[in-house]
């Protein structure tokens, strides 16, 4: 077990800048999750920290260890590939026993790992087969428990869970996030699917062009995104640039293209009077016909999607489109004018 | 079930000029020269069966001898060519510019016939040649080393590795490129070392590869005539030479013809053991 860091990382590919300057420090025992458009470098911080790319520049420490030139196998981490990467001439049996067998571990120990592990991913029946045999889910489970078998200082995967069936997937990563729990393991998680992050994480590192845009807990990366890239990538958002009228204490009245808005910036950084700024705030924060918020803003309905437990609604206010959401009885249907309530906490002011 | 192709008259057509020809000259061939060692198709004197020639080869010892010979032969070109080019290929696994130079430079024995092959090494290692003279001029040796048409037989296996070696990197080399990279980076991350990826990795995954290698390269050096000519030991001879001795010196062609029967069989129980021992390796898979 171990903590993490990263200190200033870059990785070039000739002239591509695949990890760009990171920073990032990960606790003893706690799982996090890079979450990160396509291309933004998530599969090549995770394949430094293994080892099988050297930093061009900065540090990789597994706790005051500098791990920089130590090679993968000298590594106590344990990835599990986007391709699976399984032994194709081994039985599934036989690649789960390959890290336990590299540790020397003696037979029967490795046997009572196995068949738990086996059993857990529900992989029982299939130690005898080779991994051409089997479905690509059934070989995503096969690296994943060859994997997590080796209980090692750092694990480390990549979309693990990318090739499963909505039900599956769910019911795996709650495993995967209960053993990394039990064994107390550090862990590096990449996915782009963001309820998966959202659900699996301790915290959440939003990648994109091989920078970090924001480090946080789940709440505060849905809550509170910092930057506009964030708050589209996250969830939906609406997303708006203004002018600072007038600052009381952390309650701002912005000047938006579709009126005036009152934010109350507690908790972020408080706008000077005068600066332009981008905010957003959530669908789901647009309250249908809340007369109490501070913020009142009545739309015409363009489009509503009916999506069973709520209703998807595309408004337009004084020519700007925005995208709310509605839990009430009523029926809505396009054309129908639509008062909302927007709490004066529900913004946040972003960075570029 | 699948359903079997059905032969149309058309198909019938297509295939007549392979399947004819691979039966009318090599399969009407092999059956007249096993015919001959049975007394049959006699050039001279009148046909009829006897094992009186299969007695007479069996018995010689000249026979036998050049029989374990071109065994040896076969078996020591086989194992060291795959054990030179191995290394070679997975050196060559990740392309580079100054590997694609060496690489042509390499290939160009490919091109080569084996009887010049045999005669360019010559000057090489020959009583006089270009090795003898260098270590004497260096003073490392006092007497020039007989390199050449030792009684071992290590000069053809020389030229046979030399001779080869591009044709089995080729083999090797196609069927390492199969191994994704993710999989050795896989076995690293698992904590295998060098020799762990070599030997658990590689070598099973590649070993389709080494085996068609080992076989062709066996089939090679065992039926071998020219190399052996050239830098073979005085006694004994290749099956090949003896063949040729029996038929032109001796004027035994049904001798001779044995010797081709020894060498048919040899190349297809080898073929055997080899579908086996791939049946093995490969399990289920
Ligand atoms: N081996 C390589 N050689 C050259 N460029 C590479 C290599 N690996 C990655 N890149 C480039 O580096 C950038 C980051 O790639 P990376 O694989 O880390 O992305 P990713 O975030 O894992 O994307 P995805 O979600 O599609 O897996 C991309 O622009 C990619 O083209
Ligand atoms: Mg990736």
């Amino acid at each position: 077990m171990a903590t993490l860091k990263l200190t200033n990382l870059v990785k070039h590919f000739d002239d591509v800048v695949a990890v760009d300057h990171i920073d990032l420090e990960v606790a003893d025992g706690e799982f996090v999750t890079l979450l990160g458009p396509s291309g933004c470098g998530k599969t090549t911080t995770l394949r430094t920290i293994a080892g099988f790319y050297y930093p061009d520049e900065g540090e990789v420490y597994f706790g005051d260890r500098i791990m920089n030139n130590i090679p993968p196998n000298k590594r106590d981490t344990a990835m599990c590939f986007q391709s699976y990467a399984l032994f194709p001439h081994m039985s599934v049996w036989d690649n789960i026993s390959f890290g336990l067998k590299m540790r020397k571990m003696p037979a029967s120990e490795q046997k009572i790992k196995i068949e738990r592990v086996m059993e857990m991913l529900s992989l029982s029946e299939l130690g005898k087969r080779k991994p051409g045999q089997l479905s690509g889910g059934q070989q995503q489970r096969v690296a994943l428990a060859r994997s997590i078998v080796t209980e090692p200082e750092v694990l480390l995967f990549d979309e693990p869970l990318s090739n499963l069936d909505a039900k599956l997937r769910v019911q795996v990563r709650v495993e995967i996030r209960e053993m990394q729990k039990r064994l107390g393991i550090t862990a590096i998680y990449v996915t782009h699917d963001q309820d998966e992050a959202l659900a699996i994480s301790d915290r959440i590192v939003i990648m994109e062009q091989g920078r970090i845009e924001q480090i946080g807990d789940p709440y505060t990366i849905y809550r509170h995104p910092e930057t506009q890239f964030v708050a589209g990538f996250i969830g939906l958002a609406n997303i708006f640039d203004g002018v600072v009228l007038e600052v009381e204490g952390t309650r701002c009245t912005v000047q938006a293209p579709f009126g005036n808005v009152l934010i109350n910036a507690e908790g972020q950084e408080v706008p000077h009077k005068g600066a332009t700024i981008h905010f957003s705030w959530r669908p789901e924060d647009m309250k249908i016909r809340d007369r109490t918020s501070k913020n009142q803003i009545t739309g015409n309905v363009l489009q509503a999607v009916f999506m069973g437990d709520i209703t998807d609604l595309f408004i337009e206010v004084n020519g700007y489109k925005m995208r709310a959401q509605s839990d009430d009885e009523a029926k809505i249907v396009a054309g129908d004018s639509v008062s909302f309530g927007i709490a004066e906490h529900a913004f946040s002011i972003l960075r570029e | 079930m699948k359903k079997k192709d059905k032969m149309t008259p058309f198909i019938i057509l297509m295939l007549i000029p392979g399947v004819g020809f691979i039966v009318f000259f090599i399969g009407s061939s092999i059956s007249i020269t096993v015919l001959q060692s049975l007394g049959f198709f006699n050039m001279m004197g009148e046909s009829g069966f006897t094992l009186g020639y299969w007695k007479s080869i069996l018995s010689s010892r000249e026979a036998i001898d050049s029989l374990l010979f071109s065994l040896r032969m076969g078996i020591l070109s086989s194992v060291g060519t795959v054990l030179v080019a191995f290394p070679l290929a997975l050196f060559f696994r990740k392309s580079g510019p100054a590997k694609g130079m060496l690489g042509s430079i390499i290939k160009v024995p490919l091109f080569i016939p084996a009887l010049v092959a045999a005669f360019l090494i010559l000057n090489l290692i020959s009583y006089h040649g270009l090795i003898n003279t260098t270590l004497m001029r260096l003073n490392i040796i006092d007497e020039p080393l007989r390199m050449l048409n030792d009684s071992f037989g290590w000069g053809v296996i020389t030229i046979q590795i030399w001779k080869n070696l591009p044709f089995v990197l080729l083999i090797l080399m196609s069927a390492i490129s199969s191994i994704r990279d993710d999989t050795i980076d896989a076995a690293r991350n698992l904590g295998a070392g060098y020799w762990s990826v070599l030997f658990r990795i590689y070598i099973p995954l590649a070993m389709p590869g080494i085996l068609v290698a080992m076989i062709l390269m066996f089939i090679k050096a065992f039926g071998d005539f020219p190399i052996t000519s050239v830098a073979g030991p005085v006694y004994p001879s290749s099956v090949a030479n003896r063949m040729q001795i029996m038929a032109n010196l001796y004027q035994e062609w049904n001798q001779a013809a044995v010797l081709g029967v020894i060498i048919i069989i040899t190349t297809f129980f080898v073929i055997w053991a080899y579908s086996r021992f791939a049946e093995l390796v490969q399990g289920g898979a």
